[in-house]
C-alpha cells in the first residue's frame, strides 16, 4: 500500500470504537482509507465476518475485494461486501415466511422468486402489453421495453425513496406542466405498477422493489432480523454512500448506534446515480450522527492544470459555481487537446493515432479511456477493431455484441427451432445456412448450397444427403454431409422425444454434437464460451419462469418458456448483456465506455478521451415520459410544477458534476474528439461543446 | 467587408439591425449571399452574448450547408471563429433541435428515433392494405360507375393502393399541418351530422400509422414539427431561453413557409422580434397539398415587415431571358383566360445589375432564345432536343447545359436518347453521386454475400472492390478486367474461394494459362472474399462496417457506411425477419436516393453545374431551383403539364376510374376540412375541392414555368408534344410568350 498522509494516517488508526464521517472530493484518497481502515481492523483482530462493507453498486466494491484478496489478509471468516439491496434480498431469503405472510403474499408456504431486472421487465410486459392493444399510453412515442423499464424505475424509486408505490402518478402528474393530454399516462403508468404489484403478490415474485419495502417494512423492524443483523455485523464500513438512495441512508441512521465502530465515506462532488435514486442529501446527513468528523481535501490525482480546466468548465456551466475565480490562474486549457474533423471516422482515426502515441511513449493502455455519452455498436466495433489493427488492448464495459447477436447462440437458437415445430417458428434458409456454417464448420458457399437443398422452411423439413444428386454432394463434400447427417439424426430424434427445457435442449446439442471432433464448437473456444453463456441465459429464465407457472396459467405446457425466451431474446427485453464475459476482458487495456459507467469504476486514469462533444447526451438524462427523478426524489415539493428553469438548473448540475466528476478521475490530459458532423450525419451544438468553446476563447485571450 | 462588392439594395439590406424585414427576391438575385452576409454581419457587430446565436432557416438540406460555408468565409474574413454564433437548420433540423431539449415533455424518450420518408412510406403502405383488406368496397361508390366487374376489380388491385398511398400521405401530412392527432380528429369527425367517408378513411390509416410510429419509439419529420410548436407554445420558459439563444431569425425561401413553420418562427422571434424573410413568391413551387402559401409572404411584405424590401436586381439571364419572364409576369397578371389564376406571379419584375456590376448580365442574344411552337409527338421532342443538344455541345465543351423536364420519367426518356447518340450526360433526377457510389458499392457486395454460390456477383464484387482500377493505368485496367473475366466463368465458386484440397483449387486450374500477376491478382482477392463471408455471420452494422473497411479510403465514404451501417441496424431492428437480400434491397434503394439519406448535407450540396462543363444535366424544373446554366432546354411544355383551367385541359391527379373526374384526394382533404370546421356554411360540397385543386395546381405550374425559364443564363431552347394520347396542346402561357416574342421581332 502506498504511504498514507497524515490525515489519512488519522482516519486509519482511529480507536476501535470510532464513528466517523470522512468527506472530501474524488481523487484525495478516501477510498484508500477506507480499504486500509478495513485491513487494520482486521489486523487488530476483528473477525471478518463481523465486518460490513457496503457501496452502493458492485463495481464500488473492487479495492475492497482486491485488498482482501492479498495473501497478507488473515483468517476470522470472510467480510461481507455488499450493497443494501443485496442484503435486503439475503434477509428476505432467510427470513422468507416471516416475510411473506406480513407482506400479503398469496402463497407464504411456497418460495420466493427473485427477479432481475430483465425477469421483471418480462412479467412487466406481460402485463402491460395487453393493456397497450386496449389505448394504454397511446400518446407516448417509446419503446417498449424502455416503456415496461420505465414503470419498473418508478417502482423501485418508491421504495427506494420512501412513498407508497400508489402515489407515483399523484406525484408525476401534480409536476407536469405540458400537454394537459399528456397526463392520462401518468395513471395509465400507475395503474400498471399496481398490477404488476399485485401480480408479484399473487405469485410470490420479488421485484427489487418489493425486497427493499418487505425488509424496510417488515423484517428491519422485526426484533429478531435485526438482532440477527446487528449481532453478526458488529463495524460498517460504507464508501460512496452519496450514491446511495434515502431507504439506504435511512437504514444506516436506525443501525448506526447498534455498531461498535463505523466509517462512512462521502464523496462531496458525487451524486452521479441520482437518475437512479441516489439521494446526496439524505446521505449526507448522517454526518450529524458520526460523534467524529474527517475532512481530506488534498487531490492525490488531478494536476493542478486539469484542476483549473475543471473549475474553467464549471464557471460557464453554471456561473458563480466554483468557489474560486478563474481570473489570473489560466483555464486549464493547456491540457486540452482536440481534433478537427470534418466526419465521424475521422475523429476515431484521430483517438486510435493519439492513444498509440501515448502507449509509445510508455503509457500503460489500463490509464486510457474513451469516453462517450452512449456508444452506439458500430461506434464501439469501430473503434475496437481499429485499436486491435494496432495492437491496442482494448476492452469495453460490455461484449461488442449482445447474446442474440452472436453468431454461436443465433445458429444454436435456429436449430432449436427447427428440432421444435410446434414452436412455430419458422427461420430462414438463411438462417439456415448460418447455421450448418458454424456448427459443421463450413464455408459460406457450401453451406448455403447444402441449406437451399435440405432445407424447408415452410414446414421446417429437413431432407437427408443421400438424396442429394451426387454431383452436388461432391461440391457440398462427403465430409460436411456426414457432419450433415449426424446433426440431422440428432435433431429428428429430438423432435420424436419427451419435450425438454430449452436449456437442456441447447446442453444435449452441445454436449452430443456440437463439441465433438470435427464439428463447429470443438475447436472455436468463443463458440463454446458463448454457448455456456446462453445455455445459463435459458436456465435462468426458466428457473425464474417455472415456479410462478406463468406459462401454464395461460394453458400451455412449460416446455414453450423454450419458445418464450427466444422471443424475449429477439425483443430485447433480455438485453443479454451478460456480466461475465466483460470480467474475463483483459484489466491492461484501453476502456472504452459510457461516461457514467467509468465514473461507477471510481479509478482514476491518466488520459481521457471524450468523443462526441457536441451531443446533447451529455446533458440529456433526465426527462422520461414517465419517470422524473428529482420529481420522484424526496426533496421535491408536493405540489411543485417542474418549470423549465428547474429542468436548466438540473440538466447544467448534472453536467456540472459529471465533468468534475470525470475530470477529478484524471490524471493530466483530456482529448475531445470533436467532428463537424456526428456519428448520424448531424451538426453537433450541445452545451458541453460550447462550454469547451467558451474557455478556449477564454484561454486566447488570456493569451 | 473587404473584397466583396454590394449592390445598393443588398447594402440596404445589409444595414438592417433589428425589427422585422421583409424581402422579396427576384432569381439570380443573390439571396444566399446576402443572407449570409447579413448574418455574419450581426455575429461581426459583437453584440451577440457567448451563448447566442444567428438563427438561419432555410428549405432543403442542400442549402444549408451553402449557408454555414458562405457565413463561415464572411467572418473568417474578419477574423472571427469559424462556426461559432450562428446555427443553420432546415425546419426539419430546427424541429429536431428543439424536441431535443425537451423529448419528455411531449412525450418522447430521449432517444427517440426519426423515421425517414421511405420508412413512412413502408409503414403508410403497410396501413393502406389493411384498410383495403377490411374495407374492399367502401370505395365501390367513388369508381366510375360504367367499368365493367372485371376492370372494376383490375381497379381495386392494381390502380387503388398506389392512389390512396398518395392520399393517405397527403391526409396525414395535412392532418399534422392542422394539429390534428388521431384523437383529436377522431372527436371532430363524431360531431359530424354526416358521414364524411373519405376522412373515415384517412382516420383510420392515420390512426394505424401513427399506432405503428407509437409502436418503433418514432416519429416522422411533420411530427417534429408539431411537437415543436407544442412545446414551444406550451413551455414559456422554454420559449424565453430560445428567445435569448436566438435573437436573430433568418428566414430564407420564405415563400415556401407552411403555416406551422411561421408560427414557430414567429414564437421564436417574439413581439418585435428580429425576423428577417427573404423570399421569391414567383418561386413557390412546393405548395400542393400543404398550408404553405406565397400569399403569406406577400402580405407579410406589405403589412406586417417594419422594413419592406426588394432585390429586383439579377446578373444572371441575358436581356432577352429576362424579358420574356417578366412578361410571363405581365400575361399571367393580366390576360390569364383564368381570372383566378392571376394572382400566381405578381411583381417584383427582375431587373438587370447596375452598370459595373461584379455579377454583369450576359450580352444581349435574340438569337439566343428559341421557343418552338412545332407539334412534336413525345418521341419526336425526344429526338429533336437531342439532336439539338449533339450539334450544340461540341461547339460549347466550356458551358453548362441542362435539360429540365416536368417529371422524373421523363427524364429517363431523354437520357436514352442521349444515349443513343453518345453524348455526355448527368443525371440529377433524385439523387447525389457520392451516396449513391458509395450505398451502391456496398450494396453490389452485400448482394454478393447474399448469394454466395453466384460467380457473376463474385465478379461484380471484384470490380467493386477493385474500382479504381477501371480508371488506372493500362496495366490495372487490363489485369482487372481479365480478373473479372475469369471470375464470371467459375462455375463453382466454393473450388475458388475454400477449396476442399489443392487438386480441387480453381486457382490451380489457371495456373497453364494465366500470368502470375493475375493469379496473385486472383491470390489477394480470395483472401478479401473469405474475410467478407465470415462478415455474413455479424449483425449487419458491423457487417457494413467491416466491409467498407475494405472498400473506402475516403473519409467522406466512410463517414457515409458508419451512417448506412446505423440505419441499416436501425431498419433490421424494425424488421426482425429481413435478410440479407432485403438488406440489400434497402442498399439499393439508398443508392437510387428513394430514401432520403438526411444528414451530411454537404453530400446534397454537392451538385454545381459549373462542376459539369460540356455535359448535358438532366433534371426536373422541380430540382433545378436555385441552379442555373448556360443553355437550358425546357420540355413537354403542353397543357397537361401546364394546364391553364380550360376546357380541354386534363389533370393528372384526376383519375380515368373515379368518377365524374373527382381528385380524391383532394376530396379527402377538403373532407378532412370540413370536420374540423363548425360553420353550417362550411359543410363539404362534392365536387368543390377538385375544382380548387385545379387552381391551386394551374398556380403552382405557372411559377414552375417561370422558375425553368429563369434558369437559363445566355440561350432557352422550349418545346412541347402531344401528350401520350395525341390530344395534348402547346401551354397557353407559352404560347403566349411565343406569340409575344414572334410579334417583337
Amino acid at each position: 500500500m502506498d504511504e498514507l498522509t497524515p490525515a489519512q494516517t488519522d482516519v486509519v488508526a482511529a480507536p476501535l470504537e470510532a464513528k466517523i464521517f470522512l468527506s472530501g472530493p474524488a481523487g484525495c484518497g478516501k477510498t484508500t482509507v477506507g480499504v486500509a481502515r478495513m485491513l487494520g481492523l482486521l489486523e487488530a483482530g476483528v473477525p471478518g465476518a463481523s465486518l460490513l462493507v457496503l457501496t452502493p453498486q458492485r463495481t464500488l466494491q473492487e479495492p475492497y475485494q482486491n485488498a482482501l484478496r492479498s495473501p497478507e489478509v488473515g483468517a476470522g471468516g470472510q467480510v461481507t461486501l455488499a450493497t443494501v439491496g443485496g442484503l435486503a434480498r439475503r434477509t428476505v431469503d432467510l427470513f422468507w415466511p416471516l416475510a411473506a405472510e406480513a407482506a400479503g403474499f398469496a402463497n407464504p408456504d411456497q418460495p420466493p422468486v427473485f427477479l432481475t431486472l430483465e425477469t421483471a421487465q418480462y412479467y412487466m410486459a406481460h402485463i402491460v402489453r395487453p393493456l397497450l392493444e386496449e389505448g394504454y399510453f397511446e400518446s407516448l412515442t417509446i419503446n417498449r421495453n424502455r416503456l415496461y423499464a420505465q414503470i419498473i424505475d418508478n417502482l423501485n424509486k418508491a421504495a427506494a425513496v420512501g412513498f407508497p408505490h400508489t402515489e407515483i402518478g399523484a406525484r408525476l402528474d401534480a409536476a407536469w406542466l405540458g400537454d394537459p393530454s399528456q397526463r392520462r399516462v401518468y395513471a395509465d403508468a400507475q395503474d400498471c405498477a399496481n398490477r404488476f404489484r399485485d401480480y408479484c403478490l399473487e405469485h410470490n415474485l420479488l421485484d427489487f422493489s418489493l425486497q427493499l419495502e418487505i425488509f424496510r417494512d417488515h423484517l428491519w423492524p422485526d426484533p429478531l432480523v435485526r438482532g440477527h443483523l446487528t449481532q453478526r455485523y458488529r463495524h460498517l464500513i460504507y464508501d460512496n454512500l452519496e450514491e446511495d438512495i434515502p431507504l439506504a441512508h435511512d437504514l444506516i441512521a436506525d443501525w448506526l448506534p447498534d455498531f461498535d465502530s463505523a466509517l462512512l465515506i462521502f464523496d462531496e462532488g458525487g451524486g452521479y446515480r441520482r437518475f437512479l435514486g441516489a439521494d446526496p442529501e439524505t446521505g449526507r446527513r448522517l454526518s450529524d450522527l458520526c460523534p467524529s468528523r474527517a475532512v481530506l481535501a488534498e487531490s492525490f490525482v488531478v494536476s493542478e492544470e486539469v484542476e483549473r480546466l475543471a473549475r474553467s468548465l464549471e464557471n460557464v456551466i453554471i456561473p458563480a459555481a466554483s468557489p474560486s475565480p478563474l481570473k489570473g490562474e489560466g483555464t486549464g486549457a493547456s491540457v486540452l487537446k482536440f481534433s478537427n474533423a470534418r466526419f465521424y471516422p475521422e475523429v476515431l482515426d484521430w483517438v486510435t493515432d493519439e492513444i498509440a502515441a501515448l502507449m509509445d511513449g510508455g503509457l500503460p493502455a489500463s490509464e486510457i479511456v474513451v469516453l462517450a455519452p452512449y456508444l452506439s455498436d458500430a461506434l464501439r466495433f469501430s473503434l475496437m477493431n481499429r485499436l486491435e489493427a494496432r495492437r491496442i488492448p482494448a476492452r469495453s464495459h460490455r461484449p461488442s455484441r449482445s447474446l442474440r447477436d452472436e453468431p454461436a447462440a443465433q445458429a444454436l437458437l435456429t436449430l432449436a427451432e427447427i428440432a421444435h415445430p410446434d414452436w412455430g417458428l419458422r427461420p430462414t434458409s438463411f438462417d439456415a445456412a448460418y447455421a450448418f456454417m458454424l456448427a459443421l464448420e463450413s464455408d459460406l458457399v457450401r453451406a448455403q448450397l447444402l441449406a437451399e437443398i435440405v432445407y424447408r422452411q415452410r414446414d421446417l423439413n429437413l431432407s437427408s444427403f443421400e438424396r442429394i444428386k451426387p454431383d452436388v454432394q461432391e461440391r457440398i463434400t462427403f465430409v460436411l454431409g456426414s457432419r450433415y447427417t449426424q446433426l440431422r439424426d440428432w435433431l429428428l430424434a429430438c423432435r420424436e422425444r419427451e419435450p425438454m427445457p430449452l436449456d437442456h435442449f441447447l446442453r444435449r446439442l452441445f454436449g452430443e454434437v456440437l463439441s465433438q471432433p470435427g464439428f463447429g464448437f470443438h475447436r472455436n473456444f468463443d463458440a463454446a464460451r458463448v454457448a455456456a453463456s446462453l445455455i445459463e441465459s435459458a436456465q435462468k429464465f426458466r428457473r425464474v419462469m417455472e415456479p410462478a407457472n406463468f406459462a401454464s396459467q395461460e394453458g400451455e405446457p412449460l416446455a414453450s418458456l423454450g419458445r418464450e425466451y427466444i422471443a424475449m431474446l429477439q425483443e430485447g427485453v433480455i438485453a443479454a448483456q451478460y456480466l461475465e464475459s466483460w470480467r474475463d476482458q483483459p484489466e491492461e487495456a484501453v476502456l472504452i465506455a459510457p461516461a457514467y459507467t467509468f465514473l461507477m469504476q471510481n479509478r482514476p486514469v491518466t488520459a481521457q478521451f471524450w468523443l462526441n462533444p457536441g451531443s446533447e447526451g451529455w446533458t440529456e438524462r433526465l426527462f422520461q415520459p414517465l419517470t422524473q427523478p428529482y420529481v420522484l426524489s424526496r426533496h421535491w415539493p408536493k405540489d411543485g410544477l417542474w418549470t423549465d428553469a428547474d429542468e436548466v438548473a438540473a440538466a447544467r448540475g448534472t453536467l456540472a458534476r459529471l465533468l468534475t466528476g470525470l475530470l477529478r478521475r484524471c490524471r493530466e490530459r483530456l482529448y475531445l474528439g470533436i467532428s463537424d458532423l456526428g456519428e448520424s450525419g448531424f451538426e453537433q451544438r450541445g452545451v458541453l461543446l460550447k462550454a469547451f468553446q467558451r474557455v478556449l476563447q477564454e484561454a486566447n485571450r488570456q493569451g | 467587408m473587404t473584397n466583396i462588392t454590394f449592390r445598393p439594395s443588398q447594402t440596404e439590406i445589409l444595414a438592417y439591425t433589428g425589427g422585422t424585414l421583409g424581402i422579396s427576391a427576384v432569381p439570380g438575385a443573390g439571396k444566399t449571399f446576402t443572407l449570409s452576409a447579413l448574418a455574419a454581419e450581426i455575429i461581426s457587430r459583437g453584440d451577440l452574448d457567448p451563448e447566442q446565436e444567428v438563427l438561419v432557416v432555410t428549405l432543403v438540406n442542400s442549402a444549408v450547408d451553402n449557408f454555414s460555408a458562405r457565413i463561415g468565409e464572411f467572418i473568417a474574413e474578419r477574423g472571427l471563429l469559424p462556426r461559432v454564433g450562428y446555427r443553420v437548420r432546415t425546419l426539419h433540423g430546427l424541429a429536431h433541435d428543439i424536441v431535443r431539449e425537451k423529448p419528455g415533455m411531449v412525450g418522447l424518450e430521449d432517444r427517440f428515433q426519426i423515421i425517414d420518408e421511405r420508412e413512412a412510406g413502408f409503414i403508410r403502405r403497410e396501413a393502406v392494405s389493411a384498410w383495403l383488406a377490411a374495407h374492399p368496397h367502401d370505395l365501390d361508390d367513388f369508381l366510375d360507375p360504367s367499368l365493367d366487374d372485371s376492370k372494376r376489380d383490375w381497379v381495386r388491385r392494381q390502380q387503388l393502393p398506389k392512389l390512396l398511398e398518395g392520399l393517405a400521405l397527403a391526409f396525414v401530412r395535412s392532418s399534422k399541418d392542422r394539429r390534428l392527432t388521431p384523437d383529436a380528429l377522431r372527436a371532430h369527425l363524431d360531431r359530424q351530422p354526416a358521414p364524411l367517408p373519405l376522412a373515415e378513411m384517412g382516420w383510420q390509416i392515420y390512426a394505424d400509422y401513427q399506432r405503428a410510429l407509437a409502436y418503433r419509439g418514432a416519429v416522422d419529420f411533420d411530427d417534429l414539427i408539431r411537437l415543436a410548436l407544442d412545446l414551444l407554445e406550451r413551455d414559456q420558459e422554454f420559449l424565453e431561453r430560445l428567445r435569448y439563444r436566438w435573437p436573430y431569425v433568418l428566414e430564407d425561401e420564405a415563400q415556401d413557409s407552411s403555416k406551422l413553420q411561421e408560427d414557430i418562427l414567429r414564437l421564436l422571434a417574439g413581439e418585435k422580434g428580429n425576423w428577417v424573410r427573404v423570399g421569391d413568391p414567383n418561386q413557390a413551387i412546393f405548395e400542393t397539398f400543404t398550408t404553405a402559401d406565397p400569399r403569406y409572404l406577400r402580405d407579410f411584405i406589405a403589412r406586417e415587415a417594419d422594413f419592406p424590401r426588394e432585390l429586383p436586381e439579377s446578373g444572371r439571364s441575358q436581356p432577352g431571358i429576362i424579358a420574356l419572364a417578366n412578361r410571363l409576369i405581365d400575361w399571367v397578371m393580366e390576360e390569364h383566360p383564368d381570372a383566378e389564376a392571376r394572382g400566381a406571379l405578381a411583381p417584383p419584375h427582375i431587373r438587370p445589375a447596375p452598370e459595373g456590376d461584379p455579377q454583369p448580365n450576359p450580352p444581349d442574344d435574340p438569337a439566343g432564345i428559341r421557343l418552338i411552337g412545332s407539334k412534336f409527338s413525345p418521341e419526336a421532342e425526344l429526338q429533336a432536343v437531342a439532336d439539338s443538344l449533339s450539334r450544340w455541345l461540341p461547339d460549347h465543351p466550356d458551358q453548362t447545359v441542362a435539360v429540365l423536364v416536368p417529371r422524373n420519367t421523363r427524364g429517363m426518356e431523354i437520357i436514352e436518347a442521349l444515349k443513343e447518340r453518345g453524348l455526355d450526360y448527368v443525371e440529377f433526377l433524385s439523387s447525389t453521386t457520392s451516396t449513391r457510389a458509395a450505398a451502391g458499392a456496398l450494396g453490389n457486395l452485400v448482394n454478393y454475400l447474399a448469394d454466395p454460390q453466384s460467380p457473376t456477383k463474385l465478379a461484380t464484387a471484384y470490380k467493386v472492390w477493385r474500382r479504381d482500377w477501371r480508371e488506372g493505368e493500362d496495366e490495372q485496367k487490363s489485369r482487372y478486367g481479365r480478373v473479372s473475366k475469369l471470375l464470371r466463368k467459375c462455375r463453382r465458386v466454393e473450388d475458388f474461394v475454400s477449396p476442399q484440397d489443392p487438386a480441387r483449387d480453381w486457382l490451380s486450374g489457371l495456373r497453364e494459362s494465366e500470368s502470375e500477376q493475375i493469379l496473385l491478382e486472383l491470390e489477394s482477392f480470395r483472401e478479401v472474399v473469405k474475410r467478407w463471408q465470415g462478415t455474413t455471420l455479424l449483425p449487419i452494422d458491423q457487417m457494413v462496417l467491416t466491409l467498407a473497411q475494405d472498400l473506402f479510403t475516403d473519409a467522406a465514404d466512410l463517414a457515409l457506411a458508419h451512417k448506412l451501417a446505423l440505419l441499416l441496424r436501425q431498419v433490421s431492428e424494425a424488421h426482425r425477419d429481413w435478410r440479407l437480400p432485403d438488406l440489400t434491397g434497402e442498399l439499393a434503394v439508398i443508392a437510387r436516393n428513394e430514401r432520403r439519406f438526411i444528414g451530411f448535407s454537404s453530400d446534397d450540396a454537392g451538385f454545381k453545374p459549373e462542376n459539369y462543363r460540356g455535359k448535358v444535366v438532366v433534371t426536373t424544373m422541380h430540382k433545378a431551383k436555385g441552379l442555373e446554366w448556360d443553355r437550358v432546354y425546357l420540355m413537354s411544355v403542353n397543357n397537361y403539364s401546364f394546364p391553364s383551367g380550360q376546357p380541354n385541359d386534363s389533370y393528372i391527379s384526376e383519375k380515368w376510374f373515379v368518377r365524374d373526374g373527382l381528385n380524391l384526394e383532394a376530396e379527402a382533404l377538403a373532407q378532412l376540412e370540413a370536420a374540423t370546421q363548425r360553420g353550417e356554411y362550411e359543410w363539404y360540397a362534392e365536387g368543390q375541392a377538385t375544382l380548387a385543386a385545379r387552381l391551386d395546381y394551374v398556380k403552382e405550374r405557372l411559377r414552375l414555368f417561370y422558375v425553368g425559364l429563369t434558369r437559363a443564363r445566355r440561350e432557352i431552347v422550349v418545346t412541347w408534344n402531344t401528350g401520350r394520347r395525341g390530344d395534348a396542346t402547346q401551354a397557353l402561357p407559352f404560347a403566349a410568350l411565343q406569340g409575344w416574342w414572334d410579334g417583337r421581332e
